[in-house]
């Protein structure tokens, strides 16, 4: 809402800065956004006077001008403008001063002529698209003087964000209102009285309201005799101030009234009502109408209309119709003003996506007791502007008469939710302030009637924040409160926020870097990796189509970071994710199973290159270390590793199961997959459920396993196998054996001797007793036993 | 008397010898040929069977004073050449040469910033809750009393995934959602992801937020500026000043935005001469909404009449970008490794 000061002036004596009044603004909660100079690109243009005017000797349209700007010499000017004259005052563009479209003004000859400056039209000063002529000012204006200060432009308006709660605030008689209330000003609303035409017969339209529930008050007003031309300038100046584009005069009354008091009007070609007569009513099904932006709109029954005898001939509380749209003909106008039901002007606002001045203040609600009142300003200002005859005769029908809430207010209870005794004088001047009656009856209970303007002011607590908005929110003092509540410790330490939290902490401590990715993806990045497309949550209204669907998975979000890290010449990524899945799932409330993830994503260079490095890259033994790590590190067992039959987009994909439960993937993304995100190395993926993982770490804790003093006793052995043998079987066996004395087994190395049939395992066994030295001849014999069991048991060598 | 001679001639010669060694291994050589068990030492006294029994203790006696003489000799010239190999050791030692390059995670900033607020509510008795990321119109908006077709509605560009279930735009269901599952007195935060139907330059379709909630029966507005007041001056430092400005909120009332004086100029609104781009030159930066819960939340959770509570959300990015210096708000979400390395001695 913009709020020039010069406006706001002429309702209340505010003669503070605008800085002041914006700062004072934004402590009772409508926040000054900016001050603007709406005017700063005509800052340089002066008046000037056209002392004398000559056709230029080679042109037939141009003029040569004597311009004296108040400088020591004249300016010699060529103008090709059809309406310069000697004697003029005009507008002066100086050389070197700039035009609000970029034009700089230089230095010219034109077909021979020196040309120091331009006289300006109002398009070139950005005042209107008026470019016939050049603007001629009035012969008050005072030579060499700025044309802001000569036209009394305002230099200073408030931009203020209004809250959508405060519809009375969207306007200039709103926004004095508050500066009144706020400085403890008074509010003098300059009254535009309006005369009546006492010859011409009375015209009343026949009108008909078909919902009363959707228009609450129906008024208009005939005034005829009118003359369609622009606005005087200065009207039309401080409609630009506002950032309103001027029109044409009719137009521009009701736009400045509605922007004045708040009040939408509508003008409709009177001579273009058929049978002359207004039917409110919601549209018929396949409705059609050409609003005045130009657009054919198809209608629906939730529509509610202005009509006239047989036809929509406006959109109620939204926009007017084509069909009877004021031209520069129009002699005739039928001016509504109304209130309409909040909710359905918003419905077709959006739905239409419509969103004009008009709707904008009905969806925020209007001051019905200022309804007809706004119309006889506009009618009066009409008559002044326009020249037109207000006809005798009112058109009316207030089908829900405004009823003020009678509002019960508690000072103990103000009190009470703001933690600050107010004072009950302080709170019942604050309220009569904002014009509501206090009715102090009861001590304990007032009554407090609500204003028309305050739609916002309904309920208790509502009054509760008026007074606390004008004592001061920052004056309460504060308080730590004392509720003598016990927090649940015992669920602190279990809960998923603590989980997620120690899995993120593992994650960086173990050198991953934490990323996080939008929730959305495109089904393209679902498809790319052939994730299923039963159960996919699409989003009905995305942004674009690469955000068109929640993730079922976390890879994609995993994959796009290795490609951006890639394209900033990255030669390796450790990164980790934990973040929700989102499933279909019919038996949730919010239709959507979300279920936390860690993802992690290993690429590139296991190190990153020092001296007496060897430079590998990252593969299966460091994500399946990462794994068993955190399996560890969560008190969990030893995973058992399989090669996973359904998944279409690792290879090899590996399940990770623990205790017979599968807790997610890990596995190589397939080369013409990871290709697409242009990696060129390896790209190992990790996805766990942290569902899963959550519930099986639930309750563990460390156990404290007595330490052994007694030397261990390693013996290595080399086992030769087929392929077909998997490292897991070999462990299984051995510690199937259950030997005392074997303390542990590890694989050393794992070789394939080249063109070979078989694979070499190296072992190393640790044996150890608890209470005494082993001997070499016992330990070898142990040895023996495991090589033999081994030969027999699985076929292989030793 | 001739060995005896013999013998305290060894020592003198042993040193002649030790003075052109210069290595260890030469030394070594010295203590062998003097000193070992076929050494000259030994060998002089392989004679000792031949001589008088009574002259046999002197000899010994001499040997013993000569070994012992050699020994000390030998250890001096040990250390000797020990001494100058350390220190050509060390001449050729580049202490420069760089580290091994360590594993270095990070947290991401977002988290960071997350566990921080959440520590100082935690500490403040807050405890922590979490809601789903996708949400019923009910929770999202009614029973924040924002209905369908109000212009409150227009704060915030939701995502829709049908007409009734949306991606929460804020973690405000989280209040409604605890009220109901738990009795007064109460007070909680909730961290989460968020989202809205906005992007560019300084809107990300997903970002984080973190609601508060305390209900209780005597819950004043006096208590909300304690407590906020308290936790702006635990994460932004003691001399920061907060302001509690009215504003509007449907499911709060009254509504307060709360701005802190500005980190980057201190609320001076310029730095030198230059305009601070943070504050805009008002020496003030938002950083959350808050308010009085509204009677209208209360009743739709079925609270009694009497009871009192305050709300408040703020924007972790926001937070962190506050902290941090960061100036780009895409960048959260872009992860870039360089981005995401220089919060990794936080973790």
């Amino acid at each position: 809402m913009f709020v020039p000061l010069s406006w706001l002036r002429e309702f209340t004596p505010y003669e503070g800065s605008a800085q002041k009044l914006g700062d004072r603004l934004t402590m009772l909660g409508l926040e000054l956004e900016e001050i603007v100079n709406p005017f700063a690109n005509i800052m340089e243009i002066v008046v000037g006077h056209v002392a004398l005017c000559e056709a230029h000797p080679d042109s037939d349209h141009l003029h040569c001008c004597k311009v004296d700007i108040g400088s020591s010499e004249m300016l010699d000017i060529v103008c090709g403008a059809p309406n310069v004259a000697t004697g003029q005052k005009v507008a002066v563009a100086p050389v070197g001063s700039t035009l609000p479209d970029g034009t700089k003004i230089k230095k010219a000859r034109l077909r021979g002529q020196p040309s120091t400056g331009m006289i300006c039209s109002e398009r070139e000063l950005g005042l209107s698209e008026d470019h016939k002529g050049i603007l001629v000012l009035p012969e008050s204006c005072v030579v060499g003087q700025k044309l802001v200060d000569a036209l009394n432009l305002d230099r200073e308006v408030l931009d203020i964000s209004i809250t959508p709660n405060r519809g009375d605030c969207l306007s200039i008689l709103g926004m004095a209102r508050e500066t009144a209330t706020a400085f403890k000003l008074p509010l003098n609303v300059p009254e535009l009285p309006l005369i009546l035409d006492s010859q011409l017969p009375e015209i009343v339209v026949p009108l008909r309201i078909d919902d009363p529930d959707l228009c609450w008050l129906y008024s208009g007003r005939v005034i005829t005799d009118m003359t369609v031309a622009p606005s005087p300038l200065e009207f039309r100046c401080r409609l630009q101030s506002v950032g309103i584009r001027a029109v044409s005069n009719i137009v521009d009354v009701t736009n400045y009234i509605l922007y004045e008091v708040g009040q939408p009007l509508l003008s409709f070609d009177y001579d273009k009502l058929e049978d002359r007569q207004i039917i409110v009513r919601r549209a018929k099904a396949g409705e059609r109408l050409v609003t005045l932006d130009g657009k054919d709109r198809e209608l629906t029954k939730a529509d509610l209309c202005i009509c006239d005898a047989n036809r929509p001939v406006g959109l109620a509380g939204v926009m007017g119709g084509a069909n009877t749209e004021i031209t520069p003909e129009s002699r005739n106008v039928f001016l509504e003003s109304a209130v309409f039901a909040p909710a359905t002007i918003r419905k077709t606002s959006r739905r239409l996506s419509l969103i004009s001045e008009a709707s904008y203040r009905f969806e925020r609600g209007m001051d019905q007791s200022r309804t007809i009142w706004a119309m006889d300003r506009a009618c009066s200002l009409l008559a002044s502007i326009c020249g037109g005859k207000p006809r005798k005769g009112l058109t009316l029908l207030e089908t829900r008469p405004f009823v003020a809430a009678r509002i019960p207010f508690r000072p103990k209870r103000a009190d009470a939710i703001l933690g600050v005794e107010t004072g009950e004088d302080f709170d019942a001047r604050t309220l009569e302030n904002l014009g509501c009656s206090v009715d102090r009856h009861d001590a304990a209970s007032w009554t407090v009637n609500q204003p028309a303007w305050r739609h916002d002011l309904a309920r208790e607590a509502d009054l509760v924040e008026e007074v606390g908005r004008f004592y001061g929110l920052d004056s309460i003092p504060p308080v730590i409160p004392h509720t003598g509540r016990v927090p649940e410790l015992e669920n602190a330490a279990a809960s998923k926020f603590r989980f997620l939290q120690r899995i993120k902490h593992w994650g960086a401590g173990l050198g991953l870097n934490e990323v996080i990715n939008y929730s959305f993806v495109g089904h393209d990045d679902l498809d790319k990796l052939n994730l299923p497309k039963a159960g996919r949550i699409s989003i009905l209204n995305p942004l674009s189509s690469e955000q068109d669907v929640l993730r079922t998975a976390l890879a994609p979000g995993l994959l796009n970071d290795l490609r951006n890290n890639l394209a900033q010449g990255a030669q390796s990524l450790k990164i980790f994710e934990t973040a929700n899945t989102f499933i279909e799932d019919a038996k949730s409330e919010t239709t959507a199973r979300e279920t936390s993830f860690l993802g992690l994503l290993l690429y590139g260079l296991r190190e990153e290159p020092c001296p007496a490095h060897k430079e590998t890259d990252l593969g299966y033994a460091d994500i399946k270390g990462l794994v068993e790590n955190l399996l560890a590190f969560l008190q969990l067992p030893k995973p058992v590793c399989k090669l996973s039959e359904n998944s279409a987009w690792l290879v090899p994909g590996v399940d990770i199961l623990v205790e017979n439960e599968c807790v997610g993937t890990i596995g190589l993304v397939k080369q013409e997959i990871a290709e697409q995100y242009h990696a060129r190395k390896e790209c190992w993926l990790a996805e766990l459920n942290l569902e899963i993982l959550g519930r099986l770490a639930a309750g563990r804790v460390a156990r404290f396993e007595k330490l052994q003093i007694y030397p261990p006793v390693r013996r290595d052995m080399t086992i030769i196998a087929s392929p077909g043998i998997k490292a897991e079987e070999i462990f299984e066996k051995i510690s199937a054996m259950k030997l005392p004395l074997l303390e542990g087994a590890i694989l050393l190395d794992c070789f394939e001797p080249e063109g070979g049939e078989t694979r070499n395992l190296t072992i190393r066994l640790t044996f150890r007793h608890s209470n005494r030295t082993l001997k070499d001849e016992e330990v070898d014999k142990e040895r023996e036993k495991v090589a033999k069991s081994l030969r027999t048991s699985l076929g292989v060598e030793i | 008397m001739d060995l005896i001679r013999e013998l305290e001639s060894l020592a003198p010669e042993l040193e002649k010898g030790l003075a052109q060694a210069s290595s260890l291994e030469s030394l070594e050589e010295l203590r062998i040929a003097w000193l070992g068990r076929k050494g000259r030492i030994a060998a002089i006294m392989s004679g000792l069977p031949k001589l008088d029994p009574a002259e046999r203790p002197k000899v010994g006696q001499a040997a013993n004073r000569v070994k012992e003489e050699c020994s000390r000799l030998l250890e001096e010239a040990r250390k000797r050449i020990a001494g100058s190999q350390e220190k050509k050791r060390l001449e050729r030692f580049d202490p420069s040469l760089p580290g091994r390059p360590v594993w270095q995670g990070s947290l991401h900033p977002v988290t960071l910033v997350t566990e921080e607020i959440c520590d100082v509510f935690n500490t403040l008795g807050f405890d922590i809750v979490q809601g789903p990321e996708v949400e019923t119109d009910y929770y999202n908006f009614e029973a924040l009393n924002i209905p369908r077709d109000h212009p409150a509605r227009d704060m915030q560009d939701t995502l829709y995934i049908t007409e009734n279930i949306v991606l929460r735009t804020h973690t405000s269901p989280v209040q409604a959602r605890t009220m109901l599952s738990r009795k007064p007195p109460l007070a909680v935060v909730a961290p989460g992801k968020v989202y809205r139907r906005d992007s560019d330059l300084t809107h990300t379709p997903m970002f984080h937020q973190i609601e508060g909630l305390m209900v209780g029966q005597d819950i004043t507005m006096a208590n909300l500026r304690g407590i906020l007041t308290a936790f702006i001056q635990a994460i932004f430092g003691k001399h920061t000043k907060a302001r509690f400005r009215p504003s509007f909120f449907p499911f709060t009332e009254p509504s307060a935005e709360v701005d802190i004086s500005c980190v980057i100029c201190g609320g001076a609104g310029h730095i030198g001469n230059e305009p601070c781009r943070v504050c805009k030159t008002t020496g003030w930066v938002e950083i959350l909404g808050s308010g009085m819960v509204d009677p209208a939340v209360f009743k739709a959770v079925g609270y009694p009449e009497d009871i009192s509570g305050f709300a408040f959300g703020l924007g972790v990015e926001r937070v962190a970008m506050l902290k941090y210096g960061i100036d780009d708000l895409r960048l959260f979400f872009e992860n870039d490794a360089r981005f995401l390395s220089q919060f990794g001695q936080y973790a």
